[in-house]
């Protein structure tokens, strides 16, 4: 028999299938406070130029919501070196594509482009940093297309408004109560000066992290880098406020009425650590465990077995000062929300009793190492998550050793977690409802 | 002499690090990048699956992929029989039963999930054989149960009718209806009626019929061997027996006679969604395919596109907008303009879709916007290849499409060929302005009028009606008429009972009212005080100054507006005695004010009364209360037109009050938040001096 050549291949294999799974990087500041970080990876001719931007919902003034995702639309209508309207067609016409998008915590923008365009990359970012042209036109249009995004992501969706809803109840003091595509109101009364302000304010390179991934040359990139976003003044550094919400004591019990829907929800929505609490990777295992898959506990007891749900849903939304754990499901037929909601409880006590099995256990770090694995499948998604990691975790080693952290989760801590973050009296109980439940 | 040349050097640096980069101008492209289009391995196995595969292993991880290539299936009045069918499938097999199938699959990590004729599994690679061994047990040995029938039945009629008042979900039901017809596999759809009829017996018959080999490609990616996955597929995919589905031939859908706009009302509808739609026969193996996709480009493929720069860059109608043309080798294919637009800009909508498809099919593009086209071309085939997928579904398009073998070596050199006239040649080939079915779902009562009043190219575009199934049906009639004998005096008599009764409005000898607005940054704070001794006060502050103030008291009243004084005249007397009772609707019991019929203030049916030449109030049908004033008033010729909106009614004192006051007066609106309402107190008559 010829086995142990074979097996002495095999072993290699599994070597070089880990080591392709570690995300080589280098990080550095340039001397305006710039954060870089690169990633090479050139097999295949694709290169990823990204700049994320310490600034979100979160950073806004009460009384001028949805500022941070409005900029995300008015810094693409040009800059000194780029006329209006130009900066998709200089994207596309180069075969590259672009998007950027906001969060309550930081706003993100890159680009996509066949390796031999990462200079073209650096460029747009460069001057969308440098010197943007914020005027009355720009303002305007963009003004009414975020009327219209709210429209359709909100107000003409079935349950669009779930989030806002939750968050308004869950978060008091923070601003996390609002959503990131603001108030209307608010955006409209908005002067020049105030996104002029905005801008000086949270636009700064000491603000911002630039990831280049990808087919690129280590030192060529660097010398590139220094070329483009060298020039750039150091802006003033950002006082932030720190918001402390009080805990929640009692049930908060709210209901909405959307017009867009037939089938009432109910959403229970508990308020979780900042995301780089241990506890807050516990509860992202609570949510797997409790509604992720067919055999997990909620969908298998609600959707399965006693057929009262039309679906459950959980997750797990984590984010820099506080998170949100939300759970909640779709009835069936005449099943009341209240029944659902005896039913969740009742996997919830259990989870606070005892530990989960050790069979669920394994279960659930086969599902996080699968996550893990999928997790970098992309240049494009590597330097999204050295970004995040970066800006949002402080460590940008998480993108190698965030799985160490669940593998480290032990089955009590679970049950700890449970009974910390989980109870009724913690939690905001939501009735999504429809308009009118009589017609038709 | 030394330092000179140092200082040189350093010159020389200095004005290199200068000359690098000039920001004025686009960075220039590097040399192209080398493509390398590898080929997947494959193999087929005796009852006619073929098999390709791509290694790959930058992740250990797999996909596993099975697409059967069938015709098109006409469901009928079974229509939902493949939806069930795809939901019982993948609930273990004969010999593994449910609950153990969907364990092992989650505690692998791993994912199992099928189509009616389709399946996709993915897994780390460790788990490789076990994970294609299930998904083949649970494809060719299903295990079909009444129990999971009538749960997926059950839940099917549910999930139908989350969508019942789905803008977007009724939209493209009724447009792909219209476009082929309800009888065409395209165009069918399904209802609880066609559900009902489905048995256990319909599902099974369907996947006999259907889920069978010959027209099946299995796809397998990522950190596997070929020699060890060809060794597996042979073992659990050769039970598969082979079978061909049936056949049917179909009458070909035509285009719409003549350019027309389909109405389809949806009342809770905020944004209208418009489509402009024609049949195209097309496939990727057309000569002018790359064509006809550089046309669609142009017009709509992107935030480059025309329909997105004139729609959302330059009218922000909408958040997007964009056009597609699709590909069918069985049947024809559909061309589609969309946009979500808010109701009020639903007919200029319409005007500048057909206004872009009249210009890409009488013009040729230009120079650059097919160059910009090109290139985006050309990228998305280079940044595709990041992406093992990509060779796979090239190699597959390939065989299904029946296209040359070298297609995909050649693309690039073919898309760079393309002229301006093969471009406008495809459009006009592939696109119609004359045989345009635009179909328009929104809210009837917001845009039908202007819709009827579209003209294009000087003729009137008809306005066809139909129903949410697609239905021709009557232009919708939003006059309500009101129950019989119901009068004027019937809805006031409720709206008083509404709020408190008679009794306790009679017994309130003043009131007074704070509430707050905002406008552009700026507090606007509104105080309002009335009594039964026909004074009224009412003072509306910005910032803490006074800007409007109005004062009645008995007989005389006077009004400041920006610090003018000026004595209200006779007539204007009149009329402010009117509005200053507490209630005015109870001076109103007794006169000969006129029910008017019924009309929808937001998404509610509401009486409408004729309180006088220049007021009209609505109250709401079911709950009485009062939810709308309108005020017209003539000045200088012009007519002021602002509207009263009253809703969040909160009890004080043991009577209703709004709690949100929103004021419309042409462009500008403000919504007052009432802070507090006190009811017999803390009124005075200095309060009117």
């Amino acid at each position: 028999m010829n086995l142990k050549p074979l097996y002495a291949i095999l072993t290699f294999l599994t070597m070089a299938a880990m080591n392709a799974q570690e995300v080589p990087y280098e990080e550095y500041d340039l001397d305006n406070g710039l954060h870089v970080i690169l990633h090479q990876d050139n097999r295949a001719p694709v290169v990823t130029t990204s700049v994320m931007y310490h600034v979100g919902a979160k950073d806004e003034n009460p009384e001028k919501t949805g500022f941070a995702h409005f900029f995300e639309h008015l810094l693409f209508e040009g800059t000194k070196n780029i006329e209006r309207g130009e900066w998709f067609k200089i994207v596309s016409s180069n075969g590259g594509q672009n998007n950027a998008n906001t969060t309550q915590d930081r706003t993100y923008y890159y680009e996509v482009f066949p390796s031999n365009n990462l200079e073209l990359g650096l460029w747009l970012e460069s001057e969308r940093l440098m010197h943007p042209i914020i005027n009355k036109i720009g303002v305007d249009t963009q003004s009414e297309v975020v009327q219209e995004e709210r429209r359709m992501r909100y107000d003409n969706a079935p349950y669009g408004r779930w989030r806002e809803q939750m968050f308004i109840s869950l978060f008091k003091k923070h601003p996390y109560r609002w959503q990131t595509i603001g108030s209307l109101e608010h955006l409209a009364s908005a002067s020049l000066d105030d996104f002029k302000n905005f801008n000086t304010k949270y636009y700064i390179p000491n603000n911002a992290v630039l990831v280049v991934a990808g087919d690129i040359d280590i030192d060529k990139t660097k010398k590139m880098i220094e070329d483009y976003f060298g020039p750039i003044p150091k802006g003033e550094d950002i006082q932030r406020s720190t918001f402390i919400e009080d805990p929640i004591t009692s049930t908060i019990k709210t209901k909405y009425h959307d017009s867009n829907i037939q089938i009432p929800a109910i959403f229970m929505g508990y308020r979780t650590p900042a995301q780089t609490e241990r506890d807050a990777y516990v509860l992202d295992m609570i949510s797997t465990y409790l509604s992720d898959g067919k055999s997990s506990k909620l969908y298998k007891k609600l959707v399965d077995e006693k057929k009262k749900a039309l679906q459950v849903f959980a997750f797990n939304g984590s984010q820099e000062d506080y998170g949100a754990y939300v759970v909640g499901a779709l009835p069936v037929g005449e099943t009341s929300l209240d029944d659902i909601k005896t039913e969740i409880d009742a996997e919830i006590v259990k989870l606070q009793s005892e530990p989960i099995t050790e069979k669920d256990y394994q279960k659930l770090q086969n599902k996080f190492e699968n996550l893990f694995v999928n997790s970098n499948s992309s240049v494009s998604g590597i330097a999204n998550s050295l970004a995040r990691y970066y800006m949002l975790y402080d460590d940008t080693s998480l993108i190698n050793n965030e799985i160490d952290i669940y593998r480290t989760i032990t089955r009590e801590e679970i049950t700890v977690v449970a009974n910390k973050y989980l109870k009724p009296s913690q939690r905001v109980e939501l009735e999504y409802l429809p308009q009118e439940a009589t017609e038709n | 002499m030394k330092k000179y040349y140092i200082t040189l050097v350093f010159g020389i640096i200095a004005l290199n690090l200068q000359a690098q980069i000039d920001r004025t101008q686009i960075p220039k492209p590097g040399p192209a990048p080398q493509i390398n289009l590898q080929e997947p391995q494959h193999f087929e196995l005796k009852n006619g699956l073929k098999v390709l595969v791509v290694e790959n292993h930058k992740l250990p991880r797999v996909s596993i992929q099975l697409l059967i290539d069938n015709p098109p299936i006409l469901e009928g009045d079974k229509a939902g029989v493949s939806s069930l069918e795809a939901s019982l499938l993948g609930n273990g097999s004969k010999t593994i039963p449910k609950d153990d199938f969907n364990e092992e699959v989650d505690f692998l990590g791993a994912r199992i999930r099928f189509g009616s004729q389709s399946a996709f599994a993915s897994s780390l690679s460790k788990y490789f054989p076990r994970i294609l061994e299930l998904m083949a047990d649970a494809a060719i040995n299903p295990n079909f149960t009444e129990v999971e029938f009538d749960k997926e039945k059950q839940k099917l009629l549910t999930a139908l009718k989350a969508q019942e008042k789905d803008v977007s979900a009724i939209a493209s039901r009724v447009q792909r209806a219209l476009a082929y017809g309800a009888s065409h596999p395209y165009g069918e759809f399904t209802t609880e009626e066609t559900i009902n009829n489905v048995s256990l017996l319909d599902v099974v018959q369907f996947y006999e019929d259907y889920f069978v080999p010959a027209n099946a490609y299995l796809v397998i990616i990522g950190d596997v061997e070929f020699d060890s996955v060809q060794k597996l597929v042979e073992e659990h995919f050769t039970p598969w027996v082979k079978a061909v589905p049936p056949s049917f031939q179909f009458s070909r859908p035509s285009n719409a006679q003549y350019t027309q706009i389909n109405f389809v009302d949806v009342p809770n509808a905020v944004q209208s969604e418009v489509s402009v739609e024609s049949l195209v026969d097309l496939t990727m193996k057309n000569e002018d395919y790359l064509h006809v996709l550089m046309a669609n480009r142009i017009l709509g493929g992107g935030a480059q596109g025309r329909l997105f720069l004139n729609l959302r860059e330059d009218k922000a109608y909408t958040y997007h907008s964009y056009s597609s043309i699709g590909n069918d080798k069985y049947a024809p294919a559909t061309f589609k303009a969309t946009a979500q637009v808010r109701n009020m800009v639903t007919d200029s909508t319409v005007v500048e879709i057909l206004k872009e498809l009249d210009k890409i099919i009488k013009e040729p593009v230009t120079d650059d916007e097919l160059k910009d086209a090109k290139a985006k071309y050309v990228g998305n085939f280079v940044l595709a290849l990041e992406k093992p997928e990509t060779i796979a579904r090239y190699a597959l398009n390939i065989e299904t499409e029946d296209l040359p073998k070298d297609y995909y070596k050649t693309y690039l050199e073919r898309i760079n060929a393309i002229s301006k006239e093969d471009v406008q040649k495809a459009a006009q080939k592939y696109m119609t302005i004359d045989k345009a079915r635009v179909v328009v779902t929104g809210k009837g009562s917001e845009v039908i009028e202007n819709l009827e009043k579209i003209t294009f190219n000087n003729k009137r575009v008809p306005v066809k009606y139909y129903d949410k199934y697609a239905k021709g049906s009557e232009k919708p009639n939003y006059e309500v008429s009101v129950p019989e004998g119901l009068t004027a005096q019937n809805v006031l008599e409720k709206y008083i009972e509404a709020i408190g009764g008679t009794d306790k409005l009679m017994g309130v000898e003043s009131y007074s009212l704070r509430a707050e607005a905002e406008m552009q940054g700026m507090k606007l704070n509104l105080e309002v005080k009335k009594t039964s001794k026909n004074q009224f006060m009412q003072d509306l502050k910005v910032m803490g100054n006074s800007m409007s103030k109005q004062v009645v008291d008995g007989n005389k009243g006077y009004m400041v507006m920006q610090g003018q004084r000026k004595d209200l005249g006779e007539e204007e007397l009149k009329k402010a005695k009117e509005e200053s009772a507490p209630f005015p609707e109870l001076n109103l019991l007794n006169t000969d004010v006129v029910l008017e019929g019924i009309e929808v203030i937001d998404g509610k049916k509401a009486y409408k009364i004729k309180i006088s030449n220049e007021k009209t109030s609505f109250y709401d049908i079911e709950t009485g209360l009062k939810v709308q004033d309108a005020v017209s008033i003539e000045t200088q010729g012009q007519q002021m037109n602002t509207i009263f909106n009253y809703s969040d009614y909160q009890e004080v004192s043991g009577i209703k009050f709004p709690f949100l006051l929103k004021q419309t007066m042409g462009p500008q609106k403000f919504e007052f938040i009432v802070k507090e309402i006190k009811v017999n107190e803390g009124v005075s008559d200095v309060d009117f001096e």
